[in-house]
């Protein structure tokens, strides 16, 4: 068959991309590159390999955390559970975690296992039974709360071996265990969105689920998967939170959902879903963390912190989107 | 007014990344006339109404209006110098009433609290909708308008705003022959009254029946404008798709191999007991109304739609189908009638909305070979000739004709030997019509069963083997190709 | 319809198991308490006290957990008020916003006592600590720790809580004492010890050895500050105190990880509140109606003391 003939084929394509067509595309990095001289100008103490370690052990838990969630938002859904799940998973490991008990892997596998577990409940309710995702994240939200302080007794659960106090404070050939977690998810994940049949489904059924349906795929078991990533990420980052702070605290990750989904939505992930990539999140993630850092440097009062934050993530997502 | 002319646009051109979607396009519009604009889809036809519109601002060129030089830079600033657009799908607030839509933006108010005067409000909707001969209480909510009445209120709206000029964009593309009546003769009436219509459609009995002047478009440069006097269709389409065509169906004689799928007493929410086998290398019209429930049945065979009742057999085996992926597994394929809706990932790129349903094809033990997939979607982007800067270009981006492609790659890809095609046509210009046509009578020939739903009987007849005509979701008649006729069809659609 | 049943059994189950719960019997004393925060170490020990004297004493005790804010934690008390208790036990949320509480229970003739801190509205008794007491005796130990001289940098808590306003008054009285203290950096760690960790890294970052001591006005943060120090090794140079004395603080003190922090007296002051409650109840003549129980310095010399208890 050969309709070649018929009339004038595909149009020239453009030789070289312009300025703003870079821009657009790179314009998260821009923008972060641009707070990073803001800082080195105004604090020496910023751009110094210590502290730029120190950022990225900072930023591991939002980073693991966004990048979870990143799953979800991308198929169009929302996950508010997180910071719970949080605190529930770290105390749950913490419990098995009392030096000369369980060893390391014991309580390694509670906590993830808890945090699959609570992403295929919110899969399954969001799936089967057809209520928002808001809503059923909501509840999770509270009901894994209620869980950590149950399990803990709302006291913080201390006492924790030396080789589960290794995941969050310890070193791998000088690089802090946290940053190599994180370095291992951003990787993991990039090659499943990027490289996989189920990635390139996740951005189909948030492009359009009808239609993704309609070509052959099981939308809600890619639904599920993506929350049961989320939670399972969730649960790596309570680890390494609860064994960073050694201890595992009921009311630890409060609103941390809240930091996660603002480095998604900073990394040009849209909320409503279809596009999106990790290696934006990643930027949102250091970005939110560079300005924490950067405003404790220079001992910026909590009050003025708390405006300078807002505007600063406001300003740079407004640098990103103008192009 | 001295100028002979009301708008006049100098060599507009405006280009997007990779490609000059107007090349120095000049226009001129005169009152009490319809102009109508025709051209491929990717023509330039919408970047020029966007531009007319204050949506987009022209790289080059300038618009005069009466002889004074404008720039729209809104639609707010369009619609105030008197230009208005009724858009091809309508954009109401479905939960308003008429009257509210009528003068969104626009209300009455009292003179101290600015609140809104309701009865004002709906006594001036209530006259404006009479001069338009319509028959509708102005306080209906708009969601329970039928598409025709929600286009008189879009005119009404327009009349409102004082417009003088009013472009329609594929007007009568959701109406019945008898709508259309109504709309052709509102036309005349804004006629009469000095007022330009802009005239966009692809249906030719119907450009020649109310245009009085025509501009042809292509590939972004204006070609011709014409009175429509001057010209003939044969003509026009000649212009339109800048090479002679002699007739769009090519449908040769076939003898139809075995039955490949057959459905028996299938029942369905909209539908009842239908009863039709299709052979291979056969194409089986589906006529019907809008609404009768012939879209519904194919759903329902390729797993979209909830079967009640009946069977379904392929290749003489029963199936069962409850979702798109069985249908798929028995290689059935389905060219949707809503193509935003089922058929394409927008935001998607060309290359992923192809590959989308054979990823399993392009798979490295557990990872995607995305080599193979480039290829296999440039091979899908050659072969049907979709117009595209390159296979990553999104989908938002490409003319409905193109997106079409998409999904037919798609369902080719699949090696679907039972392939529906619902309204494959719908909104889709007259060089991408008859590629698809020939297409369709190719895979009919290599041995495909085909399924064709149309409203367009031209395409029914030129292409179907057999024909069912359906109304209120029964089979109400079949007719080989010898008995078809327009007249027989409607006869059994309308009752 | 599955989905109906599944729903509506879940919700009967649940009010069954809250009706279940309510239920008051003849002739028995029934106290409500509403607490700040049950995800507070704190507060939760002082729950445990009471709840103990209470079971000591055949009290039926009903505790609810105002989460922070004072708007709920007056719905609480309007709620006791309704199942008609015998006494409230406040532990407030805020200064002014949780007054209403005080004036509600009073209104309706039942007798009402802060524990911990205070309202605006006066309660029938009050049973606590002064938190100034708290950072002035922790101030006064890391001043005397590095000889009343050195850089000093503050962890607060929330930003205009009682607590934290009290607490960095107490210290800053301290401080105005001895002129050779510099505060170099104050800034909050919202009591939580995840962000403490975090803020003293950057301040390392930023003044590294320029550091003399630090304060952090609660444990939770005192820890966080802790690890952040050992971390780099820096702890053995810097005097760190901080408030509350919870398990983890008192180990470390043993250990000699923490110089020091202040013992509050939960269980002091959570007996105290059910023993004031029991005499407003049996309308028996209080000889003061403000008990305030001290707050001690825990050092490695007396821990051993306070891990017992």
């Amino acid at each position: 068959m050969n309709f070649k003939n018929l009339l004038p084929t595909r149009l020239p394509a453009e030789n070289s991309p312009s300025i703003a067509m870079y821009f657009k595309q790179y314009g998260i990095f821009i923008a972060f590159v641009f707070i990073c001289i803001l800082l080195t100008i105004a604090t020496p103490n910023f751009l110094t390999l210590q502290n730029m370690v120190m950022v990225l052990r900072q930023i591991s838990i939002n980073g693991i955390l966004a990048i979870g969630v990143t799953f979800v938002i991308i198929s169009g859904g929302i996950d508010l559970s997180l910071g719970s799940v949080v605190a529930l998973t770290g105390v749950a490991a913490a419990s098995f975690a009392h030096p000369g008990t369980h060893g390391l892997f014991v309580p390694l596998l509670v906590g993830l296992l808890i945090g699959v577990t609570i992403g295929t409940i919110n899969g399954l309710i969001i799936t089967k039974g057809k209520v928002a995702a808001f809503i059923v994240t909501l509840g999770m939200m509270t009901i894994a709360r209620g869980l950590a302080l149950v399990v803990s007794d709302g006291r913080p659960v201390s006492n924790l071996s030396d080789s589960f106090n290794f995941i969050g404070g310890g070193e791998f050939l000088n690089i802090p265990i946290p940053i190599l977690l994180f370095g291992a998810v951003i990787l993991i994940s990039s090659i499943i969105l990027k490289y996989t049949k189920t990635g390139r489904y996740v951005y189909a059924v948030g492009g359009n689920e009808n239609a993704a349906k309609a070509s052959g795929i099981n939308v809600n078991s890619i639904k599920l998967f993506t929350y049961i990533i989320c939670s399972g990420l969730a649960g790596l980052a309570g680890i390494v939170l609860a064994s960073r702070i050694t201890t595992g605290q009921p009311n630890a990750g409060v609103a941390y959902e809240l930091d996660a989904i603002a480095a998604v939505v900073i990394g040009g992930t849209s909320l409503s879903g279809g596009s999106g990539k990790i290696i934006g999140t990643v930027v949102g993630a250091l970005i939110i963390g560079v300005i924490n850092n950067g405003l404790d440097l220079l001992n910026i009062t909590s009050y003025s912190q708390q405006i300078i934050k807002g505007l600063i993530i406001v300003g740079a997502v407004l640098l990103d989107r103008k192009n | 007014m001295n100028q002979p002319y009301l708008l006049k646009a100098e060599n507009i051109s405006k280009s997007f990344p990779g490609v000059k979607a107007l090349d120095k396009v000049n226009l001129t519009i005169e009152g009490g006339k319809v102009h109508t604009i025709i051209g491929e889809n990717g023509a330039g036809k919408s970047t020029l109404m966007k531009i007319l519109m204050g949506m987009l601002l022209p790289d080059e060129g300038e618009i005069l209006y009466k002889g004074e030089k404008v720039k729209f830079t809104s639609v707010q600033e369009a619609i105030k110098t008197g230009v208005s657009m009724i858009h091809q799908e309508l954009l109401p607030f479905p939960e308003l009433s008429i009257a509210e839509n009528i003068f969104m933006g626009n209300e009455p108010t009292s003179r101290i609290l600015g609140w809104i005067n309701k009865k004002e409000m709906n006594k001036n909707a209530a006259l404006l909708m009479n001069k338009l001969g319509a028959n509708v209480e102005v306080t209906t909510a708009m969601k329970e308008l039928s598409i025709a009445e929600m286009q008189m209120v879009e005119i009404a709206k327009a009349i409102s705003n004082q417009s003088e000029i009013i472009i329609m964009d594929e007007p009568t593309s959701a109406l019945s022959n008898r709508e259309i009546d109504i709309l052709f003769g509102i036309i005349e009436e804004l006629k009469q009254q000095g007022i330009a219509i802009i005239y966009i459609s692809h249906k030719m009995d119907e450009i020649f029946k109310i245009s009085d002047t025509i501009t042809v478009m292509r590939d972004g440069k204006h070609i011709t404008t014409c009175e429509i006097t001057e010209i003939d269709q044969k003509k026009l389409i000649s212009l339109i798709v800048g090479r002679e065509i002699n007739s769009i169906f090519d449908k040769k004689e076939t003898t139809p191999g075995e039955v490949i799928l057959s459905v028996s007493e299938l029942t369905g929410l909209k539908f009842k007991d239908i009863n039709f086998n299709v052979r291979k290398g056969e194409i089986l019209g589906i006529a019907g109304l809008m609404g009768s429930g012939r879209t519904e049945i194919v759903n329902s065979i390729y797993g979209l739609e909830e079967i009640v009742k009946g069977t379904i057999f392929i290749n003489g085996k029963k199936v069962k189908i409850r979702s798109p992926k069985d249908a798929i597994k028995n290689s059935i394929g389905l060219v949707s009638e809503d193509r935003k809706k089922y058929g394409l990932v927008l935001g998607s790129s060309v290359k992923h909305n192809i590959s989308l349903s054979i990823l399993e094809k392009c798979k490295n033990g557990l990872f995607l070979n995305l080599k193979k997939e480039n290829e296999m979607a440039d091979a899908q982007i050659n072969k049907l000739n979709i117009k595209t800067t390159s296979s990553d270009q999104l989908v938002n981006n490409l003319s409905g004709g193109n997106q079409q492609k998409i999904i037919i790659a798609k369902v080719l890809l699949n090696d679907a030997d039972i392939i529906i095609f619902d309204e494959p046509t719908r909104g889709i210009d007259i060089g991408a019509k008859s590629e698809i046509y020939k297409l369709m009578t190719q895979l009919a020939n290599e041995g495909k069963a085909l399924i064709l739903i149309s409203s367009e009987l031209p395409e029914i007849l030129g292409l179907s083997d057999r024909v069912l005509v359906i109304r209120e979701g029964e089979i109400r008649a079949e007719l080989s190709q010898v008995e078809a006729t327009q007249e027989l069809i409607m006869k059994h659609a309308m009752a | 319809m599955k989905k109906i049943k599944l729903g509506s059994l879940l919700l009967i189950f649940v009010i069954w198991i809250l009706a279940g719960c309510n239920r008051k019997q003849k002739n028995e004393i029934v106290i409500g308490a509403s607490m700040l925060s049950l995800q507070a170490e704190f507060v939760v020990n002082v729950k445990d006290a009471m709840e103990a004297r209470a079971k000591e004493k055949n009290i039926k005790l009903i505790v609810t957990d105002a989460q922070l804010t004072a708007e709920k934690q007056v719905q609480q008390i309007e709620t006791f008020i309704s199942q008609k208790v015998d006494a409230i036990i406040l532990n407030p949320c805020e200064v002014e916003a949780s007054s209403p509480a005080v004036d509600k229970a009073r209104a309706a003739g039942i007798p009402i006592i802060n524990v911990n801190s205070e309202t605006k509205s006066a309660a029938d008794a009050f049973v606590g600590s002064r938190d100034e007491e708290a950072g002035e005796i922790a101030m006064e130990q890391l001043a005397k720790s590095i000889n009343y001289s050195g850089n000093i940098v503050i962890m607060d808590g929330n930003m205009g809580q009682a607590a934290q306003i009290k607490r960095s008054k107490g210290a800053m009285n301290v401080v105005a004492k001895y002129p050779n203290l510099k505060i170099i950096a104050e800034q909050t760690a919202q009591w939580d010890r995840a962000k403490a960790m975090t803020l003293m890294e950057n301040w390392i970052q930023s003044y590294g050895s320029k550091i003399n001591a630090v304060f952090a006005q609660n444990d939770e943060m005192g820890m966080g500050a802790l690890k952040a120090l050992e971390q780099v090794n820096m702890k053995s140079k810097i005097v760190l105190v901080s408030v509350d004395a919870i398990a983890d603080a008192l180990q470390a003190v043993k250990a000699g990880r923490l110089n020091a922090t202040v013992y509050q007296d939960a269980k002091g002051q959570g007996e105290g509140a059910i023993d004031l409650a029991l005499k407003l109840i049996k309308k028996e003549k209080l000889d003061k109606n403000e008990t305030f129980i001290p707050f001690k310095l825990v050092t490695i010399e007396n821990v051993n003391d306070f891990l017992k208890k």
